[in-house]
């Protein structure tokens, strides 16, 4: 994703020329090249600013209006509220300006703008069956974990990470109750089994997937076909995958049934 | 001719037709008690081998069903193999794959494999274990030198190992 971001209103001698310019608030104008997007909007909303952004991109021109750290409003030629905020952060090239505008009476987008990313990254990620996680830039991952955890993440579990990436607490069972995204329980486990991460899965299911994997190992080692890499079993009602990372926790998925799951199951090679 | 291995053969057959679909190395019929069925799987693998892989994704199977989840069909995948069961009346269909497979072909494959071979696997569910009958097409039963394993000992084609 590029973006150029810009102050088009400023032309080159107006940017050079020294002292405040009537009407111009004071700070950094700034103009850079390669910025994902969905940067701009953290930043945005980071600096909790009251403004207007006119963003131009692939799909047209759109115009997305910060407050207190959201985006309240959105507009597209052809959309108005979330759907147009969704559909500006599709874009992957254009611009990104402040911009005076006339603002909304009310607000029409209550989400969050993570929440507004994530959906965008999912929606980017079924339309061409690429994973991107908002920040990181439009590079393929390249280690199969990475992959994994992209993956994970994407559903909007980024505290899935892997432990050298983040604190290692065992979590209690069931501390959350939805793992909200495609899947519905997100587990990882030790090499040990112990649990490093619960969202929505009971002690039970832990204790099945690690017994689970251990004897799928042994089953391997007896046929002698190496090392367990991944599992997917089909249920009378629903399904579970659970993959090996790199570093040895297994990572266990319940998927909604409505879940699509080729793109997983063809990265993990079942 | 005995009856099992006379079921044992009906079921062969079957199991061969699995080999269509391409990158299947070979496969065989486990029951609940781990007992071998049939197998159609080149000889490197014995008997005693498969007996033994079968009846760990027996106790796979029953560790899902204790938490209320039945197996249908579980696909595990290994550096370049994998292999794919199917539930077959209460017994396991098991079938080893190498390489690049056709999955949704496969799937078709194991469905109507699994509905031809049913009636006699539930026949061979519901008989004793064979004594001293060994599937027909196995080759010699080596004599198991490690018949029992203790709790907990890790082992490779037979044999304990640290």
């Amino acid at each position: 994703m590029a973006v150029q971001a810009k102050d088009d209103d400023v032309d080159d001698e107006e940017r050079t020329a020294p002292g405040l310019q009537p009407g111009r608030s004071v700070g950094f104008r700034a103009s850079l090249a390669g910025v994902g997007l969905w940067d701009l909007v953290q930043m945005e909303c980071l600096a909790g600013s009251h403004t207007c952004v006119r963003v131009s991109g692939e799909g047209g021109v759109g115009y997305l209006y910060f407050s207190r750290g959201s985006i309240v409003h959105a507009v597209t030629v052809d959309k108005v509220g979330e759907s147009a905020a969704l559909a500006i952060l599709s874009w992957t090239n254009g611009s990104f300006q402040p911009c005076d505008r006339p603002w909304p009476e009310a607000a029409t987008i209550a989400t969050s703008h993570e929440a507004l990313i994530l959906q965008a990254a999912k929606r980017r990620d079924e339309s061409s069956n690429l994973v991107a996680f908002p920040g990181r830039g439009a590079g393929e991952p390249t280690a199969a974990s990475d992959v994994e955890m992209l993956e994970i993440e994407e559903e909007g579990a980024a505290d899935m990470r892997t432990p050298d990436e983040r604190e290692v607490t065992p979590a209690p069972p069931a501390a959350r109750t939805d793992a909200g995204g495609d899947f519905s329980v997100m587990l990882r486990l030790s090499p040990r089994g112990e649990i490093l991460k619960n969202i929505g899965a009971s002690e039970q299911l832990a204790e099945t997937a690690a017994y689970v994997r251990r004897l799928t190992e042994l089953a391997g080692e007896l046929l002698g076909i190496g090392g367990f890499a991944a599992f997917e079993c089909t249920f009378a009602e629903g399904r579970l995958i659970t993959f090996i990372e790199s570093n040895g926790d297994a990572v266990v998925l319940r998927p909604r049934p409505e879940a699509n799951l080729q793109a997983l199951r063809e990265r993990l090679g079942l | 001719m005995t009856g099992a291995t006379a079921l044992a053969g009906a079921v062969r057959d079957s199991l061969a037709t699995l080999k269509d679909v391409g990158g299947v190395v070979g496969s065989f019929v486990c029951t609940p008690n781990g007992r071998l069925v049939s197998r159609e799987i080149p000889a490197m693998f014995d008997d005693g081998t498969l007996a033994e892989a079968g009846s760990r994704f027996v106790r796979l199977r029953e560790a899902f069903a204790a938490g209320g989840d039945e197996v249908e069909v579980a696909v595990a995948r290994f550096e370049e193999h994998r292999i794919y069961m199917k539930v077959v009346g209460d017994s396991l269909l098991i079938i080893l794959i190498q390489g690049a497979v056709n999955m949704p072909a496969l799937r078709m494959a194991a469905n109507l494999v699994g509905r031809r071979i049913g009636p006699a696997v539930a026949q061979a569910e519901s008989e004793p274990p064979p004594v001293d009958a060994p599937t027909e097409s196995a080759p010699p039963v080596r004599p198991r030198r490690f018949a029992e394993a203790p709790p907990g000992m890790r082992r490779f084609r037979g044999r304990p190992v640290d």
